[in-house]
């Protein structure tokens, strides 16, 4: 069927895509929730969304010749159950209308590709947008085992690099590297205080430089190291992107 | 001249009801390794003539060279007793042959961690207490300890030549001492013994508990010696004649007749009926040896049918006073009269001491096993300490068979410290290379080993880091942890001198840790390799064995420093907060103090986590005026899980609260093991969850994002707290005499310490001092006070509380300097980090 791709950027949403492909689906769109132009950060600590990439959206859809459709995020979380009921001025509404807009552009589209893996917060607001317009979730990496899937990603080519870092043992010096590099140290942290090896509950977020689906891949040319906040154990930092370009693979 | 052999002791092994298991303790210089050597003599490792003046069980150099006992000693020995005295035995016996095992400790306080590793393998002790300084600090300690350990004393009264030779008391006197002794000793057991498991252990010389007499001279009685005497020669039973030797018992000479009182005025209390016929001889023989008149001396000796040779009756003076105390009144007879009659037997200890000793239920086949003392049950044994071996590196595992027969090359499991039933840490199997039986300064290899005895092993020591069980059952449980009645309080940080040496010393702090129950090695973040010991003393010990014998380079010591702890002193002055790394969970604190008894109740294990919930409310709601709700909401205790800081849930219907438990529980852990000013450890203050804002999926309150959020809003709490700092204090206790004391008050104050209690002990020109001494201001104390005393004084210091200095942490101060230095030492920056980086806004 013809998909849509909800992509943050990260590792997750691209290797969803991969899976899609792989299972005989076509994706002809791609969506993207930003924060607002005002905003000062790109860091909004959204319950819903990765923002930290944004920046670097555009070359995704670039490399991966695909149209890009965009959405201001407006709201917040009010409902902050588990469960999800539309409500006004939510930020999952925003989503509403992101895919409301791909619909109207492409009739044809029946499934949402998402990169969910174990937060069932967001995966039930996703199926709740999706209930409500009639398309099909297709979430192929939902509850995989982390440290298996971590491992699957690294091997089938994704190569994506550390943009936030949000979890105790996660520092500075960590911010920039491959998933390759880092798997060693997130098993050993698992182990140590518990961290997501997936980076699951916002804990890391990546930005994903090559794909097995891109045409060319992305270069980072200048980057920011931006403090979140300076907690002692774990700081919050991240990576913003101020230059970036693409080139043949 | 050994008057038994390896294969006779074997045979003796096997007869459990014939077994004593004792150790000898004491104050330190109360004479408890000159005793035992006169016990060695008898027994016949050294010869009779040499005894009281090589200690045969302080067998290191240094021991010899500064006359006291660093590490305790074991000797196996050999007894017969005679048919009468085998009457006296209550318990079932097989033969008249006895094995001795005995074990010498060390008596000064720093080194109390290696008495209590002895306690753990005996089931009786000799306490021995020093006529003229009397029940003394380190007797208590070491009383308590004994009794703790479910461990029967028995006492020997030493010196008491020094009282006649020295002092001069009169008989009446020098009976009143030893009442005095007496009854000290009693207040301690009446304090500490557990009348449940062991009936009532109180001593008293009527019974034959308590000998008197000299360990240097080697001589020494107890009534019952005396009362056999009598009993032939007046015809009289001897358990009654026993009982008239002692108390308000009073003869008259002219009537032969005993009383109650002293009723002829004019005789005083010369008839008393242990100073007429227990001390009158032996103030005769003194009497007459010390003062020339050798023939009236030698008729004495004959009256009292003591068999001297030739060369003998040729002496005069002090060495013949000697030889006929020791010939007329021998000290190794009576000790091993006394022990072999009193002390249990391993089969009868066992028994009660079973409950103390194991960790798992009461009916399995290791608790049958310990408590029938089976030689065919499964295997338990009690590593207690290492021995280090003429072979650098290695040590021979030093313990006790409870359950079983080890034997050379048996497969066994060995369960450290931390095993626990079913799983697989801490835990080795492994083939025991040879047993051995530990004989002073001699070890003989023996083939196996049953039931209740004491044995070292070889082969075992690099699976155990300091203690463990040795088990051939799979259910097995492991034994009790030793507890110790020091803590580590004094540090220093090492470093070797060449730095191509520093594996070798990684290595020889390995050897160290091993060698000594006590002492703590460990490394600091910033890669310090620090050593912590009980004291001074006990510092400078291990750092020689560093030295000369673990690791064998040259080090550098950086100066002596103490531990402190962090804690509060106030309510938060407001609710502190802080959020996780995601931004999804939020956790409301307020931290306030604990009553000092309470945190003092807790570190003396009064209330630990194991605790009865409702045993819990009641103790913390009746005493400490705690809200009972909050009593049972505390969520654990911290550091180490048994420490004195206490997290409490006081939130009302939080949804998911439980799920984070365990993550909070464990941030817990580690906040109050290092405190946000210093990373000294918190002790006596309260943690109180007021709120907590919960993401609603599980996987965003992961164990990372709530373990360290716990972690920051319990410094940020403490912070808002008025942070201080709780330093160690020794207690102090100096004896001397009146003209050495103005010296002792100026060195203390110069040290900001205080005297609390100065008596003078009755019958003597002695005073005893005792001290509050801020243990960062006692290094070097001991050598300052000699100098300013001339050599008179010798104190004893042990750890006794932790005091509050006066001011905060975050204020400028002396705190506020301690806490700067302490902080440059570990490697960190002096300042300590701003609030922000703990607390959040919301």
């Amino acid at each position: 069927m013809q998909v849509v791709a909800l992509v943050s950027g990260g590792k997750d949403s691209s290797y969803n895509m991969v899976k899609c492909v792989e299972d005989g689906h076509e994706i002809v769109a791609l969506a993207h929730i930003h924060p607002p132009t005002t905003a000062e950060k790109d860091e909004l600590d959204s319950f819903m969304y990765q923002t930290v990439g944004s920046s670097g959206i555009k070359l995704i859809a670039e490399c991966l010749s695909l149209p890009l459709y965009l959405q201001e995020t407006q709201g917040t979380a009010i409902t902050q159950t588990l469960d999800y009921q539309p409500t006004e001025n939510d930020e999952t509404e925003d989503l509403f209308q992101l895919l409301t807009k791909v619909k109207r552009q492409h009739p044809d589209i029946q499934g949402v590709s998402v990169g969910a893996i174990f937060s069932r917060y967001q995966a039930n607001r996703v199926q709740n947008i999706c209930d409500r317009l009639g398309l099909t979730m297709l979430a192929y990496l939902w509850q995989r085992d982390q440290k298996e899937l971590l491992h699957e990603m690294v091997e089938n080519g994704i190569d994506a690099v550390l943009i936030k870092v949000a979890a105790m043992g996660l520092d500075r010096q960590d911010l920039g590297k491959t998933l390759g590099q880092m798997e060693p140290k997130l098993l050993m942290l698992e182990k140590k205080y518990g961290v997501h090896v997936c980076g699951e509950g916002g804990e890391f977020e990546t930005f994903t430089l090559d794909s097995p689906l891109y045409k060319k891949r992305i270069v980072l040319d200048e980057v920011d190291v931006v403090v979140h906040s300076d907690d002692a154990f774990s700081p919050v930092l991240y990576l913003s992107i101020k230059k970036a370009h693409t080139e043949p693979k | 001249m050994v008057n038994f052999t390896v294969d006779q002791i074997r045979g003796l092994m096997d007869k459990v009801t014939n077994i004593r298991n004792m150790s000898v303790i004491a104050h330190v210089d109360h004479g408890k390794s000159t005793l035992t050597d006169s016990l060695v003599a008898k027994a016949g490792i050294i010869s009779s003539a040499r005894a009281g003046e090589t200690r045969f069980t302080d067998t290191r150099q240094d021991e010899q060279d500064r006359c006291i006992t660093i590490k305790s000693t074991a000797i196996s020995m050999y007894f017969e007793l005679d048919e009468e005295q085998m009457e006296d035995i209550a318990d079932k016996t097989a033969g008249n042959g006895f094995l001795i095992n005995l074990i010498d400790s060390p008596g000064h306080v720093d080194f109390s961690s290696e008495v209590t590793a002895a306690l753990r393998v005996t089931d009786g002790a000799l306490v021995v207490v020093d006529t003229i300084s009397g029940v003394s600090v380190q007797t208590e300690t070491v009383l308590r300890q004994a009794l703790t350990e479910l461990i029967k004393p028995v006492v020997m009264i030493n010196k008491v030549d020094r009282a006649l030779l020295e002092l001069q008391l009169p008989k009446e006197d020098l009976y009143q001492t030893f009442c005095r002794v007496v009854e000290n000793v009693n207040v301690s057991i009446a304090t500490y013994q557990d009348e449940n498991a062991m009936g009532n252990l109180m001593v008293s010389p009527e019974l034959g508990t308590v000998a008197f007499g000299s360990g240097l001279h080697a001589w020494g009685f107890t009534l019952r010696q005396f009362a056999v005497r009598y009993a032939k020669k007046f015809g009289v039973d001897r358990n009654k004649m026993m009982k008239k030797l002692w108390g308000e018992n009073f003869f008259n000479a002219k009537t032969k007749k005993w009383s109650s009182k002293s009723s002829d005025p004019m005789a005083t209390y010369n008839d008393r009926g242990f100073n007429m016929f227990c001390l009158d001889p032996i103030y005769k023989i003194f009497d007459a040896t010390m003062n020339g008149r050798k023939n009236d001396a030698l008729e004495l000796v004959d009256k009292l049918s003591v068999v001297l040779t030739t060369e003998e009756r040729e002496l005069a003076d002090k060495p013949l006073l000697k030889v006929i105390m020791r010939k007329f009144l021998p000290a190794a007879e009576a000790l091993m009269e006394m022990i072999c009659i009193h002390l249990p037997s391993p089969v009868k200890a066992q028994n009660y001491r079973c409950g103390g000793l194991y960790e798992g239920p009461m009916d399995d086949e290791c608790a049958t096993g310990i408590r029938k003392c089976d030689p065919n049950g499964p295997l338990m044994l009690y590593v207690s300490k290492m021995v280090p071996t003429s072979d650098k590196g290695r040590f021979y595992a030093f313990g006790r068979v409870f359950s079983g027969t080890v034997a050379s090359g048996q497969k066994v499991r060995i369960q450290g410290p931390n095993y626990v039933p079913g799983k697989k840490e801490d835990l080795h199997v492994k083939s025991i290379q040879r047993t051995i039986l530990m004989m002073g300064r001699y070890i003989e290899p023996i083939e196996n080993c049953p039931a209740g005895n004491i044995i070292g092993l070889v082969g075992v020591d690099q699976y155990l880091l300091k203690s463990g069980t040795l088990t051939t059952s799979e259910t097995a449980h492991t034994m009790k942890v030793m507890e110790f009645s020091v803590s580590p309080v004094v540090q220093v940080a090492v470093d070797v001198k060449n730095h191509q040496d520093l594996p070798k010393l990684v290595e020889g702090l390995k050897r160290l840790s091993k060698s000594d129950p006590c002492v703590v090695c460990s490394t600091s973040d910033s890669g310090e390799h620090i050593v912590a010991g009980a004291g001074e003393l006990h510092l400078e010990i291990c750092l020689k064995d560093l030295e000369e014998d673990h690791a064998q380079v040259p080090l550098k010591t950086s100066d002596p420093v103490v531990g402190y702890r962090e804690t509060i002193q106030a309510e938060s002055s407001m609710i502190a907060l802080s959020k996780s790394a995601n931004k999804h969970n939020r956790i409301h604190m307020i931290a306030m103090p604990i009553d000092e008894e309470l945190t003092k109740f807790v570190e003396d294990k009064k209330i630990t986590p194991r605790t009865d919930a409702k045993e819990m409310g009641r103790i913390l709601s009746a005493d400490f005026g705690w809200d009972v709700n909050d009593a049972r909401k505390i969520w654990c205790f911290g550091p180490n899980t048994d420490g004195p800081n206490f997290l409490v849930d006081t939130t009302k219907g939080v949804q998911y609260l439980n799920e984070i438990k365990d993550h909070c529980v464990a941030g817990f852990q580690w906040a109050s093991g290092e405190g946000p000013c210093t990373e000294e450890p918190m002790r006596g203050c309260r943690f109180n969850i007021t709120d907590v804002t919960l993401h609603a999926d599980s996987i965003h309150r992961g164990a990372s994002q709530i373990n360290g959020t716990l972690r920051r809003v319990v410094y940020a709490s403490a912070m808002l707290a008025r942070p201080g700092i709780q330093e160690p204090i020794y207690l102090v206790e100096i004896q001397c005499p009146e003209n050495a004391m103005g010296g002792i008050y100026g060195v203390l104050n110069r040290r900001r310490g205080h005297v609390f209690s100065e008596e003078q002990r009755p019958g003597t020109p002695l005073y005893n001092i005792k001290a509050y001494l801020p243990v960062s201001e006692s290094f070097g104390f001991t050598a300052d006070l000699r100098s300013n005393t001339g050599g008179q004084a010798f104190p004893q210091s042990v750890f006794d509380h932790w005091q509050i200095m006066s001011g905060a942490c975050n204020e400028p101060g002396k705190v506020f300097d301690t806490v700067r230095a302490l902080r440059t030492r570990k490697g960190l920056n002096p300042d300590i980090p701003p609030l922000d980086r703990y607390l959040d806004k919301l």
